[in-house]
């Protein structure tokens, strides 16, 4: 092999000066230079083309990405939601003392089941995600037999259940929810950089006028060689080039303005409802706590007096509806009616209020707050959506077209160049 | 060395405590303490006549009909008795998940108070307390008694006032049904066994320093205890036998073995500055003791432990 490759390698080696020689000796001539000049602006042409395929093809992929990593997010926010769902219904049907009403059971039950579906979704769809996810879905398990006991000791009359359910919802604090909000920021982080691609694709663009003026500056040039104005093949492949970096700059700008919106609109609406939600429900397990601490509540009041400020806070934000921070403030009044009972020393005048579900109580009040989050947050939610998935498909479109129109262009430029080229034969 | 001065006066208040404890924590018929321990507790202790050899820890204010009781008055003033409880102590005080009351023999006493200042058992203003808290609820005033199994003794007078003995309960152990120790010595000889007591107890200044061969575990309540026992993090529990019949109630597991090791007067709790209130408790107590209200609610609670003995015999002379 070694010796049949070997022999050509001589001539080749020697070539090198001739070649050189020769090239020099065809760009001092016109035609040569033509030619050149050819090449340069197919290549300029081109370039337009690949570029604006490549801009295509990576802002449809941010928005993808940004669509994958919201909906994880608003995933792992939902998972977290039904989890103090059921920690704040369970303190709360702990209060009734007894027999726990079936509502409240099914309640709990359901938003178990939902949290534990949504975990292994959740897992199965985010692979960097999956490690925390197993920790929060173990905590889950002991989270949930900590209840049970809890309850089955309840039922019996024994007063350790009170201490069940207390472990309960500090390991529900301490080994799950910490590693949720690890992965809501992890996602939120990435959600941020995917949004930060979308936004900043289009500017890949501005290299495709670094491109067209290189096909200018070839015209300026072949006009004064030439003595004529104007060459066809070159004019056309140059009116075609901005043609497409102007459509594909407003194409991926305006998606990029669409996702700019979706991040300051529905997007910003869905983290900060959820967060709201959250600390909503984690506050409602804190009140009732305070009832069953009887008298030595005091931290826990702290906590639910500084959940529903942050919570408020996300809510007053101008993309949320107005609507829910009204619901939540009429919740947190109701609240301070109980405290207000269990601070004048009728603990049981509290508990009757804490625990009533009668249209106006606390509890109706704040099912009233999550309602409307819940349908705030899924609307918004779906919104982000559609901005996010709509606009990839035109940006992977135009990608493709700008890079037909490149390819034209090329042609064309080489067609007139080629012209000039002959009236030297 | 000004760092290291708060250190060696800490210190030095320990011991006195501990000395203090060993002296006199028992019932009346616990073993004299050496005269020079008692000699160094005076010295260290501002508060000297806290305990001596006249005014044993179970001495308390004699009760005086007729006398001006300005607590008793604001208290009724108020329309509400605020108790220090706990909520948790099955037999003694707590929850009874079914009626969401709190009840229990302690919760008997202060039922009885309330009956003598407003004529009605109800009018108390429940505060759930952890055994740690007892102390700092009476010294801020927070409530105006605490009844959560409250042993008296001298480092506790220091700070707050105690009525006279109301229940003479005994330090116990709680094995695993299966087990074969009978005391925490032969938890000892076992080797590598922890016991829990909650935090704030007499109990679990008692197991760390008397007992070595074993692995004090805290909880934040007795409850907290059961807990970690059903869940084998602990092999064994030690508390006072009341607390523990509680125990033994909620799991048939569970078995309360020995003799008991220590003598603890429960007493009730009153911040050190309401005399009157606390000769107005004893009062009540002397009354429960002497009509048969006591021997019910022993009967009620505390059947588990035996028919009722003789009620403590309140001390007086302080």
């Amino acid at each position: 092999m070694t010796q049949t490759v070997a022999p050509p390698a001589a001539p080749s080696a020697a070539a090198p000066p001739v070649h050189r020689a020769g090239l020099r000796g065809a760009l001092s001539r016109t035609p040569g230079r033509l030619r050149v000049a050819g090449v340069v602006s197919v290549l300029a042409a081109a370039a337009v083309g690949v570029i604006g395929l490549n801009a295509g093809l990576a802002q449809s992929e941010a928005l993808s990405d940004a669509d994958a990593d919201t909906t994880q997010l608003v995933g792992i926010q939902d998972v977290r939601n039904d989890l103090v769902v059921a920690d704040a219904t369970a303190t709360n049907a702990f209060l009734v003392g007894g027999l726990e009403p079936p509502e409240q059971r099914a309640r709990y039950d359901e938003a178990v089941a939902s949290a534990a579906n949504g975990l292994a979704q959740l897992a199965g769809s985010n692979g960097a995600d999956a490690e925390l996810l197993g920790q929060a879905t173990a905590g889950l398990t002991t989270y949930t037999g900590l209840v049970e006991q809890a309850r089955a000791n309840n039922r019996q009359g024994f007063p350790v259940g009170a201490a069940y359910l207390d472990q309960a919802s500090a390991v529900l604090r301490t080994d799950v929810l910490p590693h949720l909000d690890d992965l809501v920021q992890a996602n939120s982080d990435r959600v941020d950089s995917s949004f930060d691609s979308v936004g900043s694709v289009p500017w890949l663009l501005a290299l495709g006028i670094l491109a067209l003026a290189v096909l200018l500056v070839v015209q300026v040039w072949l006009a004064k060689r030439t003595h004529r104005r104007l060459n066809a093949g070159l004019f056309w492949s140059t009116v075609l080039a901005l043609a497409a970096t102007i459509g594909g700059a407003v194409v991926l700008g305006s998606a990029a303005a669409k996702a700019g919106d979706a991040r300051s609109g529905p997007y910003d609406a869905t983290v900060s409802v959820s967060q709201a939600y959250s600390l909503a429900n984690d506050a409602k397990s804190q009140e009732s706590f305070t009832l069953i601490k009887r008298g030595s509540g005091a931290v826990y009041e702290e906590q639910f007096v500084a959940k529903t400020d942050e919570a408020r806070d996300l809510l007053v934000r101008p993309t949320v509806d107005d609507n829910l921070v009204v619901l939540l403030n009429r919740w947190v009044a109701s609240h301070e009616e109980i405290r207000a009972l269990d601070d004048g020393g009728d603990w049981d005048g509290a508990v009757a209020l804490a625990i009533s579900e009668e249209p106006g109580a606390p509890n109706d009040l704040f099912a009233q707050f999550s309602t409307a989050a819940s349908s705030s947050l899924e609307s918004s939610a779906a919104q982000t959506h559609d901005a996010l998935s709509g606009s990839g498909g035109s940006s992977v479109l135009v990608g493709w077209l700008m890079l037909v129109a490149g390819v034209l262009a090329a042609v064309l430029s080489w067609r007139g160049i080629s012209t000039r080229v002959e009236e030297y034969r | 060395m000004t760092t290291t001065r708060p250190t060696r006066l800490g210190l030095a208040a320990t011991l006195a405590s501990v000395a203090l404890l060993a002296g006199c924590a028992g019932a009346p018929a616990a073993a004299p303490a050496a005269p020079q321990e008692r000699a160094a507790a005076s010295v260290a202790l501002p508060a000297a006549t806290v305990c001596d050899d006249a005014i044993e820890s179970t001495t308390s204010y004699a009760p005086a009909p007729g006398a001006a009781t300005p607590s008793v008055d604001a208290i009724r003033a108020r329309g509400a008795l605020r108790v220090g409880v706990s909520a948790d102590t099955l037999l003694m005080g707590s929850r009874n998940p079914l009626s969401g009351q709190i009840e229990g023999f302690d919760i008997d006493m202060l039922h009885a108070v309330s009956t003598a200042i407003f004529g009605d058992p109800n009018r108390l203003q429940f505060r759930v307390i952890t055994s740690a808290q007892r102390l700092e609820v009476l010294e801020n005033h927070e409530v105006d008694l605490v009844a959560r199994t409250f042993t008296i003794n001298c480092e506790r007078w220091e700070t707050i006032a105690f009525s006279a003995e109301y229940l003479t309960a005994g330090q116990k152990v709680l094995v695993t049904r299966d087990s074969e120790a009978q005391s925490i010595e032969d938890l000892e000889g076992l080797g590598d066994q922890r016991v829990c007591a909650p935090e704030g107890t007499t109990t679990l200044e008692r197991l760390e320093e008397t007992y070595p061969g074993v692995e004090a575990v805290s909880a934040p309540t007795h409850t907290g205890c059961l807990v970690l026992f059903q869940q084998g993090r602990v092999d064994a529990i030690t508390g006072d036998d009341t607390i523990l019949a509680g125990f033994a109630a909620q799991d048939p597991y569970a078995k309360v073995v020995g003799e008991a090791f220590s003598a603890e007067p429960y007493g009730v709790g009153v911040a050190a500055d309401q005399v009157d209130l606390v000769q107005y408790v004893n009062g009540v107590l002397d009354q429960a003791k002497a009509d048969g209200t006591w021997a019910a609610s022993y009967d009620r609670w505390l059947g588990a432990l035996g028919t009722a003995p003789a009620p403590p015999v309140s001390v007086y002379g302080r």
